[in-house]
């Protein structure tokens, strides 16, 4: 039987006109989105998926021009005005955005914003569109929903705020919901709590979904169909199955390959990464979008190029993702395999690490005693939610912080300093490299300049012919050519211009780099080569890392070590395999349960954490984990610090429970 | 409570500022060049008799204790006596003046605040359009020309050319403000202009902020329609900005009057100020400097607590998770 279809778009092209010339952001697009059926969108940014999603509510920037058909149960919402788009918007067709804290105005109380939108759509009294906003909270599971329509969107946590934007779009219960990376910016623990919600009110309600999405776990928990789509088009659609096991379109292979996922470490595989990146595409280009990045280009594979479906439901406009005539380029694992209990002496003790913010009464624990160890010649993978600690033991390591307490000692010397107190000794040998390399390359001067800099400064060479000559031994090591000699920092990519900020950090061989998120910011398959990179000039120079990032799959593939965090304390620490796998603590379990699986078919146990970590400014004196536990023993965990348990020489855990429970299901 | 300390904070600053500026103005009069005197007594005054004034004067006390002595005196409300208009006390004159500048200040305030909010807010929605273009061009326009330029044409328009309004604001011996309201007209007018282009163009650029913002966004694919949603959603939180814009220039307001009143002769705190200069009486020029600078700092602590109360993300920082 054949469902009756929501939506269906016909030949959608959009383009923008700047002063210059036309930029094409769509391009021939056709999807249909059955009753009830959910249909993910998955591409890196750039590649028109949120174009998509404001072309189908009719809201394009004033220089936008669409053409084609989109039918929304059979009306082309494209030549409705603007009072017959009001009847959609919000009612029929709803929207969830990728941050929820700007979606919501900062001086209207959430339960005004809720109120009006049944007081419009529906012609409710005041009385009943409050009650029906209580409602729609209790949907998504807010605790006190009356207490919660009083307060202003700043007065409550990221998470709930995208919740109430959720119920939001569902108060009148509409026939499609677009969701545009509603989760991108939660961390995992809430991501898969409010990914079951979405599941379970998309059944309630039998909506139809759009979900956009650059992670291509997020969208196998959600959706029935995948769409690909690549710098305007959709290139590939199919079952979340066939996308994952049997892509066609080169793309949507090398897209998969990119994702650091569970499995995947850095001793066996190397990333996939695609060269280049999502170029800006004019409106005289036509054929193959992907040609300048494919490896299975051919003189002919483009002759034929064009969605086509090639099995039942599944439609690809070029079948060569596994071609023969052109084979898979070699990939070459990293050399050196992590050598089992070859011991290296330390290259960097914390100990007792504590670091508060704010006065007292309201003082912060970023930091709560914090003592580990780093090995000359390995990587630390620091991971936890945000607030968990992470960045600002990244920061007192590389002295842009002072501890308040503890010692910091590197090299055998205490570094427990601010950096205007370090040797210069030292202050070459710790650098660091941030989340957004924009930020710390200033945009004006050119790359060698930039390089140069520490250079002169740290190493003291002189001479403006030796140290070019050095800039482009290293510029070749982050695969940069001369070219880039005399470019500004600010007319890089984001890639690019990580590549130069490891440039930078990698001129005057430092023991220790302290890497801060250094590819959130970036695309999959930007990320992946920055990651394989990351991973060569380690092998290479010897240093070791200290790396942090909230995602797990980045730092189970790039770490030798593991260490989690929660609420400025260790809860476990140990070599990369032992903390992934059983006996693990309580946090550890769930964040690795909650981490969405790239693999559609992986059925990984689920364990949800309710609420977010508490009031940092509150002391705590048991375990810090202690409220949102699932495995919680009882008074115990809140009223004694859990003792330091040692599975191995390196691999302890924070917790009462006896090791056998830690990796019981 | 956090209101309250805020408040408080707010308060005790302000206080700081009029303390630290106070003490400056007395520093400045103090070594300006000129003997107070001499001023007094003239040329030809005897040096045994500039010795005597001197003293009588308390010119001769160590600068603490004078400043002291003066600031004591003006907190009890006694501004001293004229150094021009011997025997008059300040306090007879220049509350009267005061009184016709903020009579004259708030005049141009009803004229020009809700124009330029309007207009701007009006620009920013039709931003890029025709409607858009008119204003900022108006704007730029009479943003350009001084007050005095403005002023000579407002004259020569609506008292010369058609005879609606007095040429100068003088009031006619024996009669008060009251009776001569139409004389606030035309300086008020000139201020308007000036302080139109500034204001709307600040309105405009915060209206576009909002409008292009993400909750705007949010608001209008929720299927609410653009009227609801420029004044529900926009519009207090693109007033916000230029309120405190506002604010902030009411002290500089104050100044600028001295440019307009002088022009159309109107008997104000600028025209005293200005005569108290010209004439050197030091204890005048004190008095309206420091009153200058009050309502400047007033203004400022009264737009902080306005911004405070309109802005809930301020109201309750540190309520925050
Ligand atoms: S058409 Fe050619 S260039 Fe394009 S994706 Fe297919 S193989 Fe690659
Ligand atoms: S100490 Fe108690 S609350 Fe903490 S992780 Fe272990 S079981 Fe959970």
């Amino acid at each position: 039987m054949k469902n009756k279809s929501i939506l269906e778009i016909k030949n959608l092209d959009v383009e923008y006109s700047t002063l210059t010339d036309k930029v094409v952001a769509l391009k021939d697009i056709n999807i249909t989105v059955e009753e009830g059926e959910s249909l993910g969108i998955i591409g890196e940014s750039g590649c028109g998926k949120s174009t998509l999603s404001y072309a189908i509510m009719d809201y394009l920037p004033s220089n936008g021009l669409s053409n084609g058909k989109i039918l929304f149960k059979g009306e082309n919402l494209l030549e409705k005005s603007p009072k017959e788009q009001t009847k959609y918007r919000g009612d029929r067709i709803a929207m969830v955005y990728q941050n929820p804290y700007s979606s919501l105005n900062p001086s209207l109380t959430i339960g005004f914003q809720l109120d009006e939108v049944t007081m419009f759509h529906r012609g409710f009294s005041r009385k009943e569109a409050r009650n029906a906003s209580i409602e729609a909270l209790k949907d998504l599971y807010l605790g006190d929903a009356a207490g919660i329509v009083r307060r202003y969107p700043h007065q409550i946590s990221g998470g709930m705020q995208q919740r109430i934007c959720i119920a939001m779009a569902l108060l009148c219960k509409p026939d499609l919901l677009i969701l545009d990376e509603p989760t991108t910016a939660l961390d995992v623990t809430t991501e898969v709590v409010i990914l079951d919600i979405i599941s379970e009110l998309k059944k309630k309600y039998n909506m139809s979904l759009i979900y956009i999405s650059h992670d291509i776990g997020v969208i196998n928990k959600v959706s029935d169909r995948i769409a690909v789509m690549y710098r305007g088009e959709v290139v590939e659609t199919g079952s979340q199955h066939t996308i994952y096991k049997h892509p066609e379109h080169p793309y949507t292979r090398a897209l998969i390959n990119c994702m650091p996922r569970s499995g995947i470490v850095k001793e066996e595989v190397r990333l996939n990464a695609i060269p280049g990146y999502v170029a800006k595409r004019s409106a005289a280009e036509t054929g193959c979008p992907f040609v300048s990045r494919c490896e299975k280009k051919t003189l002919i594979c483009q002759e034929n190029y064009g969605l086509k479906e090639s099995k039942a439901n599944h439609f690809s406009s070029c079948s060569r993702a596994y071609a023969e005539d052109v084979p898979d380029k070699e990939r070459t694992r990293l050399k050196i395999p992590l050598e089992n209990n070859v011991k290296e002496e330390n290259i960097l003790s914390i100990k007792d690490l504590y670091k508060y913010y704010g006065g007292p009464g309201k003082k912060v624990r970023a930091l709560d005693g914090v003592s580990v160890s780093l090995e000359r010649n390995s990587v630390l993978g620091v991971v936890g939610e945000s607030g968990c600690g992470k960045s600002t033991m990244g920061l007192t390591v590389s002295g842009l912080l002072k501890p308040t307490k503890g010692q910091l000692i590197f090299d055998g010397i205490d570094i427990a300093v601010s950096w205007r107190k370090r040797t210069p000794e030292i202050l070459k040998n710790i650098q660091l490299i941030f989340q957004n390399p924009g930020r710390s390359l200033n945009p004006s001067f050119t790359i060698e300049t930039i390089i140069g800099r520490p250079m002169k400064k740290l190493l003291g060479i002189k001479s403006k012919t030796e140290r070019r000559k050095m800039v482009i031994d290293i510029l070749k090591k982050v695969d940069l050519g001369e070219e880039y000699l005399s470019r500004k920092a600010s007319q890089l990519s984001g890639g690019e211009m990580q590549r130069v900020a490891l440039a930078r950090a990698f001129s005057i061989s430092p023991d220790l780099l302290v890497c801060d998120e250094p590819t959130s910011a970036l695309d999959v398959s930007v990320q992946a080569s920055v990651l394989n990179l990351l991973g060569e000039l380690q092998q290479e120079s010897k240093a070791s890392y200290i790396f942090i990032s909230h995602d797990l799959n980045v730092i189970n593939y790039i770490s030798d070590y593991i260490m989690v965090m929660y609420l400025g304390r260790i809860c476990e620490y140990g070599r990369k395999d032992e903390v992934v796998g059983p006996p693990y603590h309580p946090y550890t379990e769930a964040l690795i349960s909650a981490v969405p699986d790239v693999d559609p078919d992986s059925a990984k146990q689920q364990i949800r954490l309710e609420g977010s970590p508490p009031n940092p400014t509150k002391k705590i004196k048991g375990c810090p984990f202690e409220g949102r536990c699932h495995k919680k023993i009882g008074k115990i965990c809140e009223t004694t610090a859990p003792p330091k348990v040692y599975f191995s020489d390196d691999h302890f855990v924070f917790c009462h429970l006896s090791p056998g429970k830690l990796g019981a299901k | 409570m956090n209101l309250f300390k805020r408040f408080s904070q707010r308060l005790g600053f302000m206080i700081l500022t009029l303390v630290v500026m106070s003490f400056l103005i007395f520093l400045l009069v103090e070594i300006m060049p000129g003997d107070v005197a001499q001023t007094v007594l003239g040329q030809s005054a005897t040096p045994e008799s500039l010795a005597a004034l001197r003293e009588s004067m308390g010119l001769n006390d160590p600068l603490m204790v004078r400043y002291g002595h003066w600031a004591g005196k003006f907190i009890r409300g006694d501004l001293g006596e004229s150094l021009y208009m011997r025997g008059i006390q300040i306090n007879t004159i220049f509350w009267r003046k005061v009184g016709h500048s903020i009579i004259l200040a708030l005049t141009a305030l009803i004229f020009y605040v809700p124009l330029s909010l309007f207009f701007g807010v009006f620009a920013g929605v039709k931003a890029g359009k025709l409607p858009d273009s008119i204003i900022s061009f108006f704007g730029l326009a009479t943003m350009a020309l001084p007050e005095f330029v403005s002023g000579i044409i407002l004259i020569t328009l609506f008292a010369i050319k058609i005879p609606l309004l007095p040429i100068t604001s003088i009031i006619p011996i024996g009669e008060t403000l009251w009776e001569n309201l139409n004389i606030l007209i035309l300086p008020a007018l000139s201020i308007t202009l000036v302080m139109f282009g500034y204001v709307s163009r600040m309105q405009r650029s915060s209206m576009l902020t909002v409008m292009n913002s993400d909750y705007i966004r949010a608001a209008i694919l929720k299927g609410m329609p653009r009227g609801y949603v420029i004044f529900r959603h926009a519009l207090k939180n693109a007033l916000l900005p230029t309120i405190t814009i506002i604010g902030m220039n009411m002290g500089w307001l104050f100044g600028g009057l001295i440019v307009v009143e002088t022009l159309f002769g109107f008997p104000g705190l600028g025209s005293l100020t200005l005569s108290a200069i010209k004439t050197r009486d030091v204890p005048l020029l004190e008095a309206s400097v420091l009153f200058i600078t009050f309502i400047f700092v007033v203004s400022t602590f009264i737009t902080d607590m306005m911004y405070l109360f309109l802005n809930p993300r301020i109201r309750f920082k540190g309520s925050d998770s």
